[in-house]
């Protein structure tokens, strides 16, 4: 019997884009700090449904990238549409509030407490008993986290790490804690996903296991998602469009096959002899 | 033997979210609820309630307050002292201008006062954390003392500059006061304690628990879950500050009796803190166990050669005391560095399993 819950049950909310549509679009951006120009006019986009991969050599402005979008970063020049609505400057939280979930290059979990609770806490957002509900505990309070839970439960089966429920994540083992950040990610129930390197430092087995749970999160639940990922044969494999980066500026943005052909590309990564 | 959890199913987040999904541990609570609200009354003499349960009781509540803060939005602060003293004087200030006022109404709404100036002077730690936070707090803690020393208004314009509690009484019976009497002002405080706990206790384990945790552990992870620190924090600030300064009011109302601003000074904030630190931060149990240790054992060890008719200088009790209490507090800290909570915690870890090791 497979108890597993169909993700398509765990849809990403409805954010009124078809499929295919513009859902978010980088125009123009520069980013700098101090004299270091991290970001030179970049201009790229992100459709709905998609897969888009964020590649480049070390130091390309791909982190800093995702920073912008999530407005942890704000943009000296340029501006951000999301859901057709344009800005510059944005709070994480209203990000996230918007719908921009993400995960980190060096795990960003909450060490001191469990896998559940580490997934609950990307439900906060989502919860609305105040301090006086909370007090009582019993009534609604108690009516809502049961209610949260269960969305949580879904999306514990779903990454299949049920054995760790209780377990304090800062003494698991790295593969299962980049799970969990994705369970946490997962939780703000997002309509655009960036993932920061989902598979630094995996093995071969995990690398299939996550490849084969951002397929899932894609396809099943309609989820957007923005990558950066180091590993080429995942990254080729995975995105339907991949845009690169060298030294801040946009070099090829395409189709996989069309990047890895493109001799700017080849260059960047492999060094051109002068 | 004693702690099996094995047969206890739970087939129901209902019965998951319980707040023992353990059966054991209901049990040993009512045991411990049993003793504090009729065996300890029974049994205690007045030197017992006044030395011993009802200062545990009442540190563990400022311990309790601080652990919010500290323990699990990860704010240290070294101003607990004073914001006690900021309820014990909006207590007195409550009382002396409204004498009808039901005593427990005036406790409650003191808290709101500490809330308050804890809000204001939890301000910095939307810019600065850690050590420089505990500065900030230290700031606190000298302006607040500077303030109860100089604002003659604050004590009614007395002589002395110390606060007296007048007879206070409730559906007719004397709880504060030179009047009342040990066995009351017990009762009255462990009713408030463990009403506060049990709140404290819910707020910990629900959304706002989990926001300040996440706070603790990563702020700016819990920013990109979309938690905003400002509220986070001050928050935290208010919910402890309330606690504190409720324990305050306790404090100067239901156990001294009179107070001066001297006794919110440092030691006092210290005196709480390492209650905390030394029960578990993160940790509601840990305020108690952290009490019992630096409230109650001395009083016990200083009370015991005499007990026993062993003859030693009263003086000597006193050194021997110091001694002891520091070698344990030591003991403690190097056997379980995160506190007796921890220390307990392991301990049911290892009856669960017993007699397996693993």
């Amino acid at each position: 019997m497979n108890l597993r819950p169909d993700p398509r049950e765990l849809a990403a909310p409805d954010d009124g884009i078809a499929k295919g549509a513009m859902l978010l679009e980088v125009k123009n951006v520069s980013l700098s700090f101090g004299g270091v120009k991290a970001i030179t006019n970049i201009s790229f986009d992100i459709l709905k449904g998609e897969i888009r991969a964020i590649i480049g050599p070390n130091g390309a402005g791909k982190t800093s990238m995702l920073n912008v979008i999530n407005g942890f970063y704000t943009p000296q020049q340029g501006t951000i549409v999301f859901r057709g609505e344009e800005r510059r400057a944005m709070k994480p939280h209203h990000a996230v509030r918007q719908g921009i979930a993400r995960t980190f290059q060096n795990v960003a979990l909450f060490k001191g407490m469990s896998t559940l609770d580490n997934i609950m806490a990307g439900r906060s957002v989502k919860m609305k008993r105040g301090l006086g509900w909370q007090m009582l505990w019993h009534g609604p309070a108690l009516a809502e986290e049961i209610e949260h839970r269960e969305k949580v439960e879904e999306i514990i089966d779903f990454l299949e790490i049920q054995h760790i429920r209780r377990t304090p994540v800062g003494k698991l083992p790295y593969g299962l804690q980049k799970r969990v950040e994705l369970g946490r990610a997962l939780a703000m129930e997002p309509s655009l996903l960036l993932l920061d390197e989902p598979m630094a430092g995996m093995n071969l087995e995990e690398k299939e296991d996550m490849s084969r749970f951002i397929i899932d999160v894609n396809q099943q639940r309609g989820t957007t998602i923005a990558l950066i990922e180091h590993d080429m044969g995942v990254v080729m494999d995975l995105s339907d469009r991949v845009v690169v980066l060298d030294y801040g500026k946009k070099i090829a943005d395409g189709v996989p096959d069309a990047v890895k052909a493109n001799k700017q590309v080849i260059d960047a990564y492999l060094g051109v002899a002068h | 033997m004693l702690y099996r959890t094995a047969g206890q199913f739970k087939t129901s987040y209902h019965a998951d979210h319980a707040l023992f999904p353990v059966r054991q541990d209901a049990i040993l609570l009512g045991f411990i609820l049993l003793l504090a609200f009729v065996v300890f009354p029974l049994t205690a003499s007045e030197f017992t309630f006044r030395a011993m349960l009802i200062p545990v009781l009442i540190y563990a509540l400022a311990a309790l307050g601080l652990n919010i803060l500290t323990g699990y939005a990860g704010q240290l602060s070294l101003g607990t002292g004073a914001f006690m003293g900021v309820g014990a004087y909006a207590c007195y200030k409550l009382t002396s201008i409204f004498p009808e006022l039901n005593i427990v109404l005036a406790i409650a709404l003191s808290g709101f006062f500490s809330a308050a100036v804890g809000v204001a002077f939890g301000l910095p730690s939307l810019r600065i954390k850690g050590f420089y936070l505990a500065i900030a707090t230290l700031a606190a803690q000298f302006f607040l003392v500077w303030l109860f020393e100089k604002w003659a208004w604050l004590y009614n314009y007395s002589a002395s500059g110390a606060i007296q509690v007048p007879n206070i009484d409730m559906f007719g019976v004397t709880v504060a006061g030179p009047n009342a009497t040990a066995i009351v002002q017990y009762y009255f405080v462990l009713c408030v304690v463990c009403l506060v706990t049990w709140f404290a206790i819910n707020i910990t384990r629900g959304r706002i628990g989990r926001i300040w945790k996440s706070v603790r552990d990563m702020d700016i992870a819990a920013e990109l879950v979309g938690i905003n620190l400002m509220k986070a924090k001050l928050s935290a600030f208010a919910v402890s500050s309330y606690i504190v300064g409720i324990s305050g009011a306790l404090f100067v109302f239901l156990w001294r009796g009179a107070a001066e601003p001297v006794l919110f000074d440092i030691p006092l904030s210290f005196r709480v803190l390492f209650i905390a630190i030394i029960g578990g931060l993160g940790s509601i149990l840990g305020n108690y166990l952290g009490a019992i240790l630096i409230v109650a054992l001395p009083v016990v060890i200083s009370a015991l050669p005499s007990a026993l008719g062993i003859p030693i200088a009263s003086a000597t009790v006193e050194h021997l005391n110091t001694m002891i209490v520091g070698a344990l507090i030591i003991v403690f800290l190097i056997v379980e560095p995160h506190g007796l909570a921890r220390f307990w915690a392991i301990i049911r870890e290892k009856l669960i399993m017993w007699p397996f090791p693993h």
